[in-house]
């Protein structure tokens, strides 16, 4: 569903990512954890569409995002780390701006949109102005904004920031329930235990590069994913 | 700890001459000089117009021993700049800035967040009074004898009313700032606020040299008029002449007001900064939306920016109310001053409708909308750069608006005038045909330089929609290209008549026009793509 194909992207003297590849399968929840600045938010923008690489490519079930971006992006939704939406539209408005560019219809879209606020329990506020919105609020709408079009891949950039309890495991099991219909997620966390019970691949990228990759089985063995985690970042690249 | 805020809002304030906003990075010394240079040449341009004005009411006051009342009427008209150029900005300056949250959170007075982000109105309010000011400090200094106390007295006076704008600019923000609190339809009531103000401020600008006249003829009753009614603008006058006591009254009053007016403010600002949620719940009703292609949803989210920033509507669209306003004016008055012209000067009538298309363009180039549009995605780009749309038809969105608020207007008031001046069938449609192309050329030139010059890391809008170059350069460019055509139909004026320059005029623009937009259409969707 996703393939990284030796991508690397360097700001000025700076190589943020270095040589990454990966492969996400459809039906999987691929995790990406790493420190802080270790390179992920640059990978999953490049994966978005949202960064162009220096070098490597990116593939969209089979089409390359540098020369079909378009398609590539029609199967994608992408929530970055900071829902920095549009503060001067409602969020009904905004949910249907992004239904329209999608091609979403009519009907599709008013039971979705229907179906996926009432589980945020955000359908009472749609009707507000975004400004108003608390960053879970803001969330929670680029979660149902995602959703709206059905994509094959979601790429989620720290999506469990602001949400509360509730929200989350509803954002937990609809990421399951889309891996079972044969989508593909690929999201980055800090929260290892998170990553651990949802995951069914993890890649742990340090300093740009990657570092381990696989099953969460292949990566952590007996041991937790803290620990493995904690080991690699000890160890020099 | 004021002086670390200060410094903040400094570098905020100036940050545009200093550093590049697309890289990050510091300006080429050659752009920093570069930028200064355009700024101090729109301040020479500007202030050349109020060096006339001030020339023409010095020498006849002064001579009737009534310096001190040029002096207190060129203050006025600093002062209404001042507050002019201010005000607008005010509300969001002092109350909207994206830091709010961050600067609140922190252990500062918030008396003194206020005081630091009035450093920021006081500085633009001055910028414009100055505009007034140092040409009619030129000219005063020229024909009023002056003494040493007089010349430093006359500096403190403009320097005190510096302070008077910004309570005036401080007092105009509060009150829209408690208006909009309350109201639902915010943005639109400061736009209506704004317009009777600038209303008021034109109708007094376009007779200004009626009134001169008549504050000369009536020098008497106007003098008796400032020491009876506006006491503080007379002893300003009398202030600026040397007389110890008048800059005292004169001080004291400024400080007191200033005082006043932050007493005020300081109290009510942390309950205003944070008034967001007061508006009352709209309750969502579930609806079935229809459909909309790619082109339409675009340009509704560009539409529905722009219809919510009070501040976007009044410094990049003024031209959409002024040139309607034009229209009428020439429906209205239009005959009267051909009948006037052709009594007077014969020979002018040839260029009248030389004199039409230039107008209308002149109030075409007020409307620059799409040249902060890019910059004011902000941090929401992201959205659009991640959604399956063809970059094209983003730019095109926003120039869609531009020319949605800008043609309509410009070929009614082409049309108004056409009809009024009784010009020709083909010259009427020539000059519709120029104001079309000018906004087209307006609105494509604003894309390009926004897309060459963005900002996406502003704290308040107001950056990318005052303060930016690109919004200067677009604005004025589209003067300067009036400029230039005048001067060369001055050049070919014995070549071609009036009707076959303005066809020349036409294909120009249009070309221009054409060229803009087709590099927005491919490179600057490249462009757009890769920021």
């Amino acid at each position: 569903m996703l393939e990284i194909r030796n991508y690397s992207k360097i700001y000025g003297d700076k190589k943020a990512v270095d040589n990454l590849s990966l492969n996400i399968q459809p039906g999987e929840i691929y995790g990406f954890i790493g420190h802080n600045g270790a390179g992920k938010t640059t990978t999953l923008k490049a994966c978005a569409g949202v960064l162009m690489p220096t070098s490597g490519e990116i593939f969209v079930d089979g089409m390359s995002m540098l020369s079909s971006p378009i398609e590539c992006k029609k199967k994608i939704a992408y929530i970055p780390d900071n829902p920095d939406l549009y503060d001067y539209m409602s969020g009904i408005k905004y949910l249907n701006f992004t239904a329209d560019i999608f091609g979403v219809s009519a009907g599709e879209r008013k039971e979705r949109i229907k179906k996926y606020s009432d589980m945020f329990e955000l359908t009472a506020d749609l009707a507000q102005p975004i400004s108003s919105y608390s960053h879970g609020m803001k969330q929670k709408l680029a979660v149902i904004s995602a959703w709206l079009h059905e994509p094959k891949l979601i790429i989620m950039d720290e999506p469990f920031v602001g949400l509360d309890p509730k929200a989350a495991h509803t954002l937990k099991t609809m990421m399951r329930e889309l891996c079972d219909r044969g989508g593909a997620i690929f999201f980055s966390t800090h929260v290892l235990e998170v990553a651990e019970k949802l995951c069914d691949k993890i890649a742990i990228i340090k300093s740009g590069a990657l570092i381990k990759s696989g099953t969460m089985e292949e990566v952590k063995g007996d041991e937790t994913l803290e620990d493995v985690f904690l080991e690699l970042e000890d160890r020099d690249v | 700890m004021f002086k670390t805020l200060l410094k903040k809002q400094m570098y905020e304030f100036f940050a545009g001459f200093f550093i590049d906003k697309k890289t990050g990075k510091s300006r080429a010394k050659n752009g920093v000089i570069g930028y200064i240079v355009i700024y101090i040449f729109l301040f020479v341009m500007l202030g050349v117009v109020f060096f006339n004005s001030a020339a023409t009411l010095c020498a006849p006051l002064s001579e009737m021993g009534l310096s001190w009342l040029y002096f207190a009427i060129m203050s006025l008209i600093g002062l209404a700049l001042g507050v002019f150029g201010s005000v607008f900005n005010t509300f969001s300056a002092l109350y909207k800035a994206k830091d709010n949250d961050i600067l609140l959170s922190m252990p500062i007075p918030p008396r003194m967040i206020l005081f630091s982000r009035m450093t920021g109105t006081w500085i633009m309010g001055t910028a414009y009074e100055l505009i007034v000011m140092v040409p009619a400090l030129i000219v005063y200094y020229i024909n009023v004898k002056q003494t040493a106390l007089s010349v430093v007295f006359s500096v403190l006076a403009v320097l005190d009313m510096s302070v008077t704008v910004l309570v005036l600019s401080c007092a105009l923000g509060w009150v829209v700032a408690l208006i909009s609190g309350k109201r639902k339809n915010k943005s639109i009531a400061t736009v209506i606020l704004s317009l009777v103000f600038l209303a008021c401020y034109y109708i007094v600008y376009m007779r200004a040299y009626e009134y001169i006249g008549m504050v000369i003829q009536n020098a008497d009753k106007v003098s008796s008029f400032f020491k009876t009614y506006i006491f503080l603008i007379y002893q300003l006058g009398m202030a600026a002449e040397g007389k110890v006591l008048s800059m005292l009254i004169v001080t004291v009053f400024t400080a007191a007001a200033f005082a006043d007016v932050m007493v005020v403010m300081s109290r009510t600002f942390i309950k205003i900064t944070t008034n967001e949620k007061a508006a009352a719940k709209i309750v969502y009703k579930e609806k079935t939306a229809s459909r909309k292609s790619e082109s339409t949803a675009l340009l509704k989210k560009e539409f529905a920016k722009f219809f919510s920033s009070p501040n976007y509507m009044l410094n990049c669209a003024l031209g959409t109310v002024m040139m309607p306003a034009l229209g009428i004016i020439s429906l209205i008055k239009g005959e009267q001053l051909v009948e006037k012209l052709s009594t007077a000067a014969p020979e002018l009538g040839n260029i009248l409708p030389l004199a039409a298309a230039a107008s209308v363009c002149m109030l075409t180039s007020m409307n620059d909308i799409t040249a902060p549009s890019v910059s004011l995605e902000g941090k929401s780009l992201w959205i659009i750069r991640s959604y399956p749309v063809d970059m094209k038809k983003v730019l095109f969105a926003k120039l869609k608006v531009h020319l949605i608020m800008t043609v309509i207007p410009g070929v009614f008031a082409s049309a108004c005038i056409g009809a009024s001046m009784k010009l020709g069938i083909a010259e009427s449609v020539i000059i519709c045909l120029i104001s079309a192309a000018f906004a087209v050329l307006n609105g494509s030139f604003g894309l390009f330089i926004n897309l060459k010059k963005p900002n996406f890391t502003w704290t308040n809008e107001i950056a990318p929609i005052k303060q930016s170059a690109g919004v200067v350069i677009t604005l004025f460019g589209g003067w300067g290209v009036i400029v230039v055509l005048a001067a060369l139909y001055l050049l070919l004026n014995t070549l071609v008549s009036p009707l076959i320059f303005l066809i020349i005029c036409l294909a120009v623009l249009s070309a221009a026009a054409a060229g803009f937009t087709l590099w927005v259409a491919k490179k600057g969707s490249v462009i757009l793509n890769n920021l």
